[in-house]
């Protein structure tokens, strides 16, 4: 397994070369947004401009390592029959998913970390103030992030096999995911209901949940019921997920190839 | 025997799309149904080594077997084993054991070279470095492959793609090799070489192909065995020099002159087509050319013809005219 | 003239025609715009709840401001974004040649071709949205605050659809990247909210290097009765200065089309 997926990850690491410029248009593209809302905070709160440069920031950071496009892919090829090509092969067609989340993440990583440094020589307040523990916390509360975004985008693809407008669903999930994973306010500011949800759904620990770790606005007892919560909800849309495979291999298997 | 198909049934449920503002607003919430039947009973088997044809006109149920046969569709009824496996199963070993290559969709990526795909490919069906090398060195060189290899996919012309797609079904030796429409689209030269390449290929490793096909040269050039499908029920099954004199013991006779003669065309053969100042004749096959010498000698042709009847024509006479054979 | 808007009526019946094959996306698009605009909503309830204004912008005004966004935002997905991907493909595979031989301007047609009917919700629901602010606000416009809103409104979707054009103009030479709507859609988010919110280095960008703000301060300001004739006539002017960049722009486009490939 290991060999296959050293093959595959240096597959999607060429083809990824080959998308350079695109995939830099669309990082801009991922930009913008974020850094409005920013403007906006700062207009709102002016003394807190500092924390919300930071904050910002970090949600364009860490909103890049856990991004996850497999839902366009896989409504692409399932209505375009390229899937099939990838089921007469021995291996889970989720396996190259996985690859490329892995190959544009690392992509990501290498580009944000030197800008995230050169930010930091100008404006002291991009500066993080991480001890060692809290930047381990801090890294494996990504990875759940990822994993979990991963698992909801390859979901919500998988319904192609049954939904016309995968994209238009994926859409509404993720405007709400907008609202309780922090991208449009630190979830401090948010009306005391929506921070409710937000506890208890998987959208905080996707985005919102490592920035809080890394500001350090998470206690101890609070660390440990957060990484809880995420894992719950991991093992909730893996079942999910392979529940979704199941009736999708089937529904394809009647109709579609 | 490698390939055993048993009563194979499939059928499909097709939404029926109303015009109509009412009947749109109904369809919101209930739905009517038609059943459509792709593969009626269909039963072969298949020996190691065989290259067999699959014909019939688009939709009778050629690629639906096919899809079958390679584990992508599940049969409503009826068994199928490929090489002692169900294909719906879809075991990994099934799969290693067995290629699909479909004219229409490539497995080759699109912006990186097909060397990139067969690496993956490699690691995926578990073939070992020599192996690897040796099969590949062996493809290269009956395909021509090794200008091709390090350009991105996209750069390639239709034909080079194809037969590097060739490659890359092959890379794992499999078995069983399945082909859907494989010259679609191709200048004639490169049908040729394909042709040629599976022709040897099947030699050298008995691999058991079966394809489909609309060209009637893929068909004569690869297959000693055809088998034609229609309406989802498989009307022949037998040799293919079996086939042409049972059913095409005729050739087209098509001449243009210069003024169309007013004449009864019964002595020459039965008028297929006639427009303008061109007559397309049915003439016995073993006639045609003497036909056509006659009227060379009587008349002022400007142009003569002589061709094998179209596959289509040849189906169609065989559906109006009854089974022949099995 | 009379032509074209007969050409126009043409290409929306078409297009109407088409949309109602698909019969059951049609709910589902009401659903997607009510949504759309709710959430929209909630933002800027949400910035709201922590404060009493936006760079001097009320509540109510913001509203106005929102609703203004939604009815351009329509407008482009009715009109204006359905035909970038198209334009791109007809310069890729050649028959961008069909257009040209027919006898309607070609910029009007590419423009204008593919029109997404039910994007019009959102300009209904955006003006539902201002009429919600100025409910709010208490104020009733004037008549010549309306004038001077139509007027400035007409400014604002010249100048979109000038830059929109030059944008999709750019697909002649860039043909690697599928959609470039996007680029248009960060520039335009910025438009959401008001010129003055933004402080600094980057209140200069806004205002001088991308203006995006403009296209939706003016008119919202113009309806609120705080318009200026001098403003008015600078937005006039602005857009069709564009305009006529715009369609300079598609002449030395086609010009370099037709005589490079065809």
């Amino acid at each position: 397994m290991v060999r296959k997926y050293i093959a595959l990850l240096r597959m999607k690491y060429i083809e990824m070369l080959a998308y350079r410029l695109a995939t830099f248009v669309w990082m801009t593209g991922a930009i913008t947004q974020p850094l409005i809302t920013m403007f906006v905070w700062m207009n709102i709160h002016p003394e807190e401009s500092e924390s919300f440069l930071f904050y910002f920031m970090a949600v364009i950071f860490v909103e890049r390592m856990t991004s996850a496009w497999d839902v366009w892919e896989l409504d692409r090829e399932i209505r375009e029959g390229t899937f099939s090509n990838l089921l007469l092969r021995p291996l889970h067609p989720i396996h190259w998913a996985i690859a490329e989340n892995i190959v544009y993440k690392w992509l990501f990583l290498v580009i944000l970390v030197p800008v995230w440094m050169v930010g930091a020589v100008y404006w002291p307040a991009l500066r993080p103030h991480m001890t060692g523990s809290q930047i381990g916390w801090f890294l494996g509360a990504v990875v759940l992030g990822a994993a979990l975004r991963f698992l909801l985008s390859y979901s919500c693809g998988l319904l192609a096999f049954w939904v016309t407008k995968v994209a238009a669903v994926y859409g509404v999930i993720d405007v709400i995911s907008l609202f309780l994973s922090g991208r449009i306010a630190p979830l401090e500011m948010l009306p005391p209901q929506l921070r409710e949800w937000s506890e208890w759904l998987p959208f905080r620990y996707m985005i919102s949940f490592p920035i809080e770790i890394a500001t350090g606005a998470v206690r101890a007892e609070e660390l440990v019921r957060g990484f809880a919560i995420a894992a719950g909800w991991l093992f909730v849309l893996a079942a999910v997920l392979q529940w979704l495979w199941k009736a999708g291999m089937k529904k394809n298997q009647a109709v579609g190839g | 025997m490698v390939i055993r198909v048993s009563h194979l049934h499939k059928s499909f449920r097709v939404h029926r799309r109303e015009a109509g503002w009412l009947e749109a607003v109904r369809s919101l919430w209930r739905r009517d149904y038609r059943i459509v039947e792709a593969v009626k009973d269909v039963s072969f088997t298949i020996e190691k080594g065989e290259i067999v044809g699959f014909l019939g006109p688009n939709g009778a149920g050629k690629t639906t077997t096919m899809k079958m046969l390679a584990g992508l569709l599940h049969p409503t009824s009826g068994e199928i084993t490929v090489g002692g496996f169900v294909p719906f199963e879809q075991k990994a070993e099934f799969k290693k054991m067995m290629s699909l290559v479909m004219g229409q969709k490539s497995q080759l990526i699109w912006d990186i070279p097909p060397m990139e795909t067969f690496l993956v490919n490699k690691a995926i069906y578990d073939i070992d470095d020599r192996s690897f090398r040796q099969t590949l060195e062996e493809l290269t060189e009956l395909l021509d492959l090794a200008p091709l290899l390090d350009k991105p996919t996209r750069s390639l012309s239709l034909g080079q793609r194809m037969r590097c797609e060739l490659a890359a079904a092959l890379l794992h030796r499999p078995q069983v090799l399945f082909l859907d429409e494989p010259t679609i689209g191709l200048d004639v030269h490169t049908q040729e070489n394909v042709r040629r390449f599976i022709v040897d290929y099947n030699r050298e490793h008995e691999t058991t192909i079966l394809l489909t096909s609309h060209y009637m040269g893929d068909v004569a050039a690869l297959c000693d065995r055809v088998m034609i499908i229609n309406y989802g029920r498989l009307i022949y099954d037998g040799e293919l020099s079996v086939l042409t004199e049972k059913l095409a013991p005729y050739k087209r006779l098509e001449v243009r002159f210069s003024r169309l003669p007013n004449i009864s065309w019964d002595e020459y053969g039965e008028v297929a087509e006639m427009e303008e100042g061109t007559v397309v004749l049915r003439v016995a096959r073993e006639t045609a050319a003497g036909t056509a010498a006659r009227l060379l000698e009587r008349f002022d042709v400007r142009d003569i013809n002589i061709e094998d009847p179209p596959l289509e024509e040849v189906i169609t006479r065989a559906f109006q005219e009854g089974v022949y054979g099995s | 003239m009379r032509r074209y808007g007969r050409v126009f009526r043409e290409f929306f019946r078409a297009c109407f025609v088409e949309e109602m094959e698909y019969r059951s996306e049609f709910f589902g698009n009401f659903a997607a715009s009510f949504f759309g605009v709710g959430m929209a909503l909630l933002t800027v309830h949400i910035f709201f709840y922590q404060t009493d204004d936006l760079g001097g912008w009320t509540y109510a005004e913001m509203l106005v401001l929102l609703g203004i966004f939604n009815m351009l935002r329509g407008f482009i997905d009715f009109a204006l974004r359905p035909n970038m991907p198209r334009l791109l493909e007809h310069v890729r595979r050649g028959t961008l040649d069909y257009i040209l031989t027919k006898p309607v301007d070609s910029m009007f047609y590419v423009s204008f071709r593919h029109l997404v009917f039910w994007r019009l919700i959102d300009v209904a629901l955006g003006l539902g949205v201002i009429g919600y602010g100025l409910y709010i606000e208490r104020y009733v416009p004037s008549a010549v605050d309306v004038l001077m809103f139509l007027v400035v409104m007409a400014a604002s979707l010249l100048l979109i659809y000038s830059l929109w054009m030059m944008l999709m103009t750019t697909s002649f030479w860039v043909v690697r990247i599928d959609d470039l709507s996007f680029i248009f859609d960060s520039f335009f988010e910025t438009a959401r909210f008001p010129g003055s919110m933004y402080r600094g280095a980057v209140r200069m960008v806004i205002t001088y290097v991308l203006p995006a703000v403009l296209i939706t301060n003016t008119p919202a300001l113009a309806l609120l009765g705080k318009w200026s004739v001098s403003t008015v006539l600078a937005a006039l002017a602005v857009a069709i200065l564009f305009l006529w960049l715009a369609r300079r722009f598609w002449r030395f486009a086609l010009r370099f089309y037709t005589g490079a490939g065809g």
